[in-house]
């Protein structure tokens, strides 16, 4: 682990501190052999089922499967705090616009950690411009990124279908997700085409298990012990182990911490400061925003600090974890945002039978005239709106029946 | 359509027979798709009091706005007692909080484990679905498991190609002990024309309890390739009735995404 080499590089403005070269906090194991394929290993020498971990999952299924070393798919706990702790803490204006923002901390390489969840309240805006800038305008390459969400939709299959076209600008190595679709729509089909083809590498999760990752990692704890994916064959195929509870005796499953370098979340309200407010569901935003080294988030309505300051207990994100506010309307269409609008199903199907056609048909040419028409066309994310249609927009404002918030 | 009959098809079968499972003065825990048609039906009908989870984080709204078409729709968390995130509902539901949870999946084996993940080799599979969600960790939580597919031969099958939400594993009575899970495991399957429960506490196989007044028992276990253990008790299962099915277009899903799809010429 090269300390110095991911401060320069995470993006984050980092204080000097009077000790920042001793770092006594930073325990560093040099050439630390990773783990070879945990528990099972063992357990199939010792073969005790009786009171063991469970592990005789194999015969239970057909499943196939590539035993793969356990390796952090992006900072580690020590790493990621260690950039907390010299981070630059005190209050200031953080806002930006998403170019400068997404230019200055994507890059090749990086954990990006996706918030929302399917079709609400996700980054669309961000993801857009990501695509945008590395596609289209060429100002940064968002090449061999690891994605990291629980349940996304079209914010992934934009991405995927920006690599489709061009894989030296955009292209996504690694997925680690729990699902990926449209719901009642149905499948995404750049995802079923990027796997089956086996393009991407993917680490399987539940909902739960990918959201308690970003939750350790919020924490400030490597791993975190859940009730689920014993026994099914997430225990066979993702980075989880199986062990023995130290004092009830029963056997439990540890996953670990997810800590991405780039989180990106829409929310409700911010202040200038990066302190956010959350109306609706509150999906895994801020345990994935909590979790990242830098944060990028868009929202609803740009509110002052001093209204933050009326009511604390709203802030569901601190400012701490936030280093790029940027106040864009409509920047969760086309999926839902509590108090603004509902989805544009219309427009995900759209998607959807573009994607179609390069899946079931091997034609590309639908998928281009798609970014021709949303991305090449348009210059900023207002544009793209105006694409899309004041029509649509109000349409959907109105589907969502004034959810109330406070921004008082 | 209002001069029209609805017919009672798969999609209203599935929503009848998935709601007679539900008890009133329940807490369920809903999976995306036809477990909300069903729990929405059930509410609506004989178990008002019945509180619903959705994972995206509300935790018992009243769903007045229509059919969510999603777990994390502003529709599943209006006027709900309490909505939060993920985390908060899923560490309820370890805790104890959800007495049945709704899933569905692509393929299930004859100890009711789901697949929803792949078929064919994981690493570079010939199929690849949208994945777990919240069925695996609402299968290995939740005190008992109702199960919602459609009754085809490659669905219902002896081995599935991936373990994606735990029923009773291989069988034994302490897999889902030993495999560090909660609840009691699946409770019952619902198809449109069969409804399946489980040898609890002895084989833990499937059982046929209910089939399609227009099938026969023999035509069901042609429809899968597991071998399923038949019901000493076992009879025709009831059709919605007129009544039933004017609820059902007019209330649960008035925008037929499901429901309302067939009607009588």
């Amino acid at each position: 682990m090269d300390l110095e080499k991911k401060f320069a590089e995470c993006g984050v403005p980092l204080g000097k501190k009077p000790d920042e070269d001793k770092l006594p906090y930073i325990h560093v194991v040099k050439g630390q052999e990773p783990y070879k394929k945990k528990y099972f290993a063992p357990m199939r020498e010792v073969d005790k089922p009786k009171d063991g971990i469970h592990s005789d999952i194999w015969n239970i299924s057909e499943v196939i499967f590539e035993e793969r070393p356990y390796v952090h798919w992006g900072p580690t706990p020590d790493e990621a705090r260690a950039i907390k702790v010299k981070e630059n803490k005190f209050l200031y204006d953080k806002r930006t616009t998403q170019s400068e923002a997404v230019k200055k901390l994507i890059r090749p390489g990086i954990n990006l950690g996706v918030a929302g969840f399917v079709n609400t309240r996700c980054p669309f805006s961000i993801v857009w411009t990501i695509v945008k800038e590395a596609l289209c305008n060429k100002t940064i390459q968002a090449t061999d990124m690891t994605l990291s969400f629980q349940s996304q939709s079209l914010c992934v299959e934009w991405l995927l279908g920006a690599m489709m076209l061009d894989n030296s600008r955009v292209s996504v190595k690694r997925v680690e997700l729990s699902w990926q679709a449209f719901e009642v729509i149905g499948s995404g089909p750049m995802w079923t085409h990027c796997v089956q083809g086996g393009l991407i590498e993917v680490d399987d999760y539940t909902n739960y298990g990918a959201s308690s990752r970003f939750k350790a990692a919020a924490m400030g704890i490597p791993f975190i012990p859940i009730r689920d994916s014993g026994g099914a064959d997430f225990e066979v195929t993702n980075r989880g182990v199986m062990t023995k509870c130290p004092f009830t005796g029963r056997n439990i499953y540890l996953l670990p911490a997810c800590h991405p370098d780039v989180a990106i979340a829409h929310v409700t309200a911010a202040d200038m400061y990066g302190n956010c407010r959350i109306f609706g569901q509150t999906l895994t935003c801020q345990e994935i925003l909590e979790a990242s080294v830098a944060g990028i988030v868009t929202c609803e309505e740009l509110i002052s600090n001093d209204a933050i300051r009326n009511y604390p207990n709203l802030t569901i994100i601190p400012f701490l974890h936030v280093h790029a506010v940027i106040p864009q309307k409509y920047g969760g269409y086309p999926g839902a945002v509590w108090g603004y609008h509902w989805f544009d199903m219309d427009f995900l199907r759209e998607w959807r039978a573009t994607g179609l056609e390069l899946r079931k048909k091997g034609d590309i040419g639908p998928l281009k005239a798609y970014y021709e028409k949303y991305f090449y066309n348009c210059d900023t994310w207002e544009d793209f709106l105006a694409v899309v249609g004041y029509k649509r927009l109000a349409n959907v404002r109105n589907l969502d029946m004034g959810q109330r918030v406070i921004l008082d | 359509m209002a001069t029209k009959k609805v017919k009672a098809g798969p999609f209203e079968m599935i929503c009848l027979t998935g709601a007679r499972c539900l008890e009133d003065k329940t807490v369920v825990f809903v999976g995306t798709g036809l477990p909300m048609l069903a729990s929405l039906f059930a509410q609506r009908t004989w178990a008002p009091n019945c509180n619903l989870i959705f994972e995206g984080g509300s935790l018992g709204p009243i769903l007045w706005m229509g059919l969510p078409l999603s777990v994390g729709d502003i529709r599943a968390g209006t006027r709900a007692n309490m909505v939060k995130g993920l985390c908060a509902v899923f560490e309820g539901q370890q805790r104890g909080w959800s007495d049945y949870a709704f899933i569905g999946g692509a393929e299930i084996d004859k100890y009711g484990n789901i697949n929803s993940t792949c078929f064919g080799p994981y690493q570079k599979p010939k199929v690849r679905f949208p994945g777990s969600g919240g069925a695996g960790a609402m299968a290995a939580n939740s005190d008992r498991i109702i199960q919602i597919l459609a009754l085809e031969k490659r669905r219902f099958r002896d081995k599935v190609y991936y373990i994606t939400s735990l029923g009773f594993g291989d069988g034994t009575p302490d897999y889902r002990w030993k495999a560090g899970a909660h609840g009691r495991g699946p409770y019952r399957v619902i198809t449109d024309v069969a409804l399946f429960g489980y040898d609890v506490g002895k084989t833990n196989r499937m059982m046929l309890l209910e089939y399609h007044p227009d099938l026969s028992v023999e035509q069901i276990q042609d429809r899968c390739e597991l071998e399923l253990l038949i019901s000493p008790d076992v009879k025709p299962m009831p059709l919605p009735t007129d009544e039933q099915l004017n609820l059902m277009v007019t209330e649960v899903d008035p925008e037929h995404w499901f429901l309302g799809k067939m009607v009588e010429d």
